[in-house]
């Protein structure tokens, strides 16, 4: 018995293409063709990889398990997908993790440009819907280009305090990027075989080589985004591309300038931290003001105690903390925007402040600030980095007491810690045996 | 294995990796639909999907396009220029135009009062900072283009002369 054909959809747009865009010859420039494309994407393939795996890391940096600690909304799968503790050593580690992570996204912003531009032909090709497998890649290919725009300009603008929409940063960047790497991680299987294929054909440097006069347009392929009718060349591929990797290299480098602090920041140009704020001991870079958080005198005067509680409870003054052994670091306070500054800390271990709550062997800590509001105004800490000698609740900076932009009366400094979680103007602390 | 291809376009290892590619997209998706400004981050994240493809590059196609009529190749070669301006126009126009399209919120002021009471710093020099890179950029791009013009002149003078000496028998 003979089987029925499949009953093949017919097709209901015109095989011809309509004048515009969708015909090949509409586009003409002779440097478009999979060889740019293929050597773009894997130039970019290491950098989403690195920016993705730091900012999941970023998320389990701040032991969302703990507390108050998760800013996502609750109830993800694993909130979403950690459960490690944090490490406190070594103490650059959070500042290395996001300035790589802040870096490899500035480093991919033009090439990911320079790609969607490369690819515009196929945005128009005809017939817009071969099959079904080719509509589920194209609405993956929405998702990639709208997700990977969305996620690198929403990182962009949060290093810049630009808040322009209206829903939470970090939830939408989270999600926004969850949605990109799955089209991605799609992207790259289909598409690596291609890629690898065309470079190891026309070779990495060899299109490089070509002057003006010899740039030849990569052949024309039927689906594929070299021109049918190329123009003249006007720019060598090797210009066309040191452009893009100047303004890649050019962003890299204000991201990683800040990221690194020291001599280098003010070598930062348009960064956000790239402004020296002067030599004093207090004078390095801040992360909210207390004048912005409505911080003043009237709270950090001599009424000020902390609270701290645990198996008991205790009211110290700051000459009573002072009194209490004095410990001395040089630790970074790294901020989840990339930048980083190190100084020279000097308080009470947080270890001896459980044991003055009677608690030694502390599980956690909640911290909380005079700060009114805020999801930040609070952090919890792991038995790890209550532990670890060099977390201090610190009193003082570089020698001199904390000015009140730096937390004074007293601020959290924990290695490896996040910078929001190193809460400033410190009001009380609760010790938690389990 | 040819009537699925025949019907669904790809192999079955295609249908089964865009499954999981969408079953961790929708997962993030039903995660946004569930939070208070849901409908903010799709407008958004919408607005994302056209904002180069539709926005962009219709506008800085068009600049290219009238950059490159009246600068450069061909007609710039057939008008005996030696050395085309259009790519020494172009190179510091993109780089200058990218500096602002990335850094536009500082260089703008657009977000002052919260970068100057988060950072205890000025949002000022930002604008002055991007007019100077963008300057920069332009006077070494002018000063290279003028070397090159320069060098094409005595270069054509020499060939010049050269044809002069050699072509001395028909004087």
């Amino acid at each position: 018995m003979k089987l029925p054909r499949p009953n093949l959809p017919r097709p209901r747009v015109p095989e011809e293409p309509p004048p515009g865009p969708t015909r090949p010859e509409f586009w003409r420039s002779p440097l478009r063709g999979p060889w740019l494309t293929s050597l773009l994407g894997s130039v970019l393939l290491p950098l989403v990889i690195v920016c993705a795996v730091t900012g999941f890391l970023s998320q389990a940096s701040y032991n969302p398990d703990l507390g108050r600690n998760s800013l996502l909304p609750s109830g993800g799968i694993g909130a979403d997908l950690f459960f490690f503790t944090w490490p406190t050593s070594p103490s650059w580690i959070y500042a290395l993790n996001q300035g790589l992570h802040v870096t490899s996204g500035l480093l991919a912003i033009p090439i990911l440009l320079a790609k969607l531009w490369s690819v515009m032909p196929k945005l128009f090709e005809w017939p817009p819907i071969r099959s079904l497998a080719h509509l589920l890649e194209r609405a993956s290919l929405a998702l990639l280009v709208g997700g990977s725009i969305f996620v690198f300009f929403t990182g962009l603008l949060n290093i810049q305090v630009y808040y322009p929409w209206p829903f939470r940063f970090l939830t939408a960047h989270y999600y926004g990027a969850l949605v990109f790497i799955a089209a991605f991680a799609l992207h790259v299987a289909l598409k690596l075989p291609l890629a690898w294929r065309t470079l190891r054909d026309r070779g990495v440097v060899a299109p490089l080589r070509a002057d003006l006069a010899h740039t030849e347009p990569e052949p024309y392929e039927e689906g594929h985004t070299a021109p049918l009718e190329p123009g003249p060349p006007t720019i060598t591929r090797r210009a066309m591309l040191g452009t893009v990797a100047a303004a890649s290299l050019g962003a890299g480098w204000i991201a990683a300038t800040q990221a690194i602090g020291g001599p280098l920041r003010s070598l930062g140009l348009l960064g956000p931290h790239s402004t020296k704020i002067g030599d004093g001991p207090n004078e390095f870079q801040v992360n909210k003001t207390a004048a912005k958080v409505g911080i003043g005198q009237a709270e950090t005067g001599a009424g000020w105690r902390l609270k701290l509680s645990g198996a008991s409870e205790a009211e110290l003054t700051r000459e009573q903390l002072l009194a209490l052994p004095q410990h001395s670091y040089d630790l970074p306070i790294a901020c989840v925007e990339g930048w980083s500054t190190t100084q020279r800390w000097t308080g009470v271990r947080l270890r001896d402040l459980a044991a003055e709550a009677g608690v030694p062997e502390a599980k956690s800590v909640l911290v909380e600030s005079l700060q009114k509001g805020g999801a930040l105004r609070q952090a919890t800490f792991a038995a790890n980095q209550i532990a670890d000698e060099q977390s201090l609740l610190a009193l003082r900076v570089n020698g001199v007491d904390l000015s009140l932009d730096h937390g004074f009366p007293a601020r959290i400094v924990v290695p490896g810690a996040p910078g929001v979680h190193c809460t400033k103007w410190v009001s009380a602390m609760q010790f938690e045996v389990s | 294995m040819a009537r699925w291809r025949a019907l669904y376009g790809a192999s079955p290892l295609h249908l089964m990796a865009v499954i999981a590619s969408f079953a961790v997209a929708g997962y993030a998706f039903f995660r946004i639909f569930d939070t208070p400004t849901a409908l903010g981050f799709f407008v958004w994240f919408g607005a994302a999907i056209v904002a180069h493809d539709l926005i962009a590059f219709p506008l800085y196609s068009l600049l290219n396009l009238i950059a490159t009529r009246t600068l450069g190749g061909e007609r710039a070669r057939e008008a005996s220029r030696a050395v085309p301006a259009l790519n020494y126009l172009r190179i510091p126009f993109v780089l200058s135009a990218f500096a602002l399209l990335l850094f536009f919120p500082l260089i703008l002021g657009l977000s002052a009062d919260n970068y100057e009471g988060d950072t205890a710093l000025s949002v000022g020099v930002f604008l002055e900072r991007w007019l100077g890179l963008s300057a920069a950029l332009f006077i070494g791009s002018a000063l290279v283009y003028a070397v090159r013009v320069r060098r094409a002149h005595v270069d054509a003078r020499r060939e010049a002369e050269a044809g002069d000496a050699g072509g001395g028998d028909d004087a």
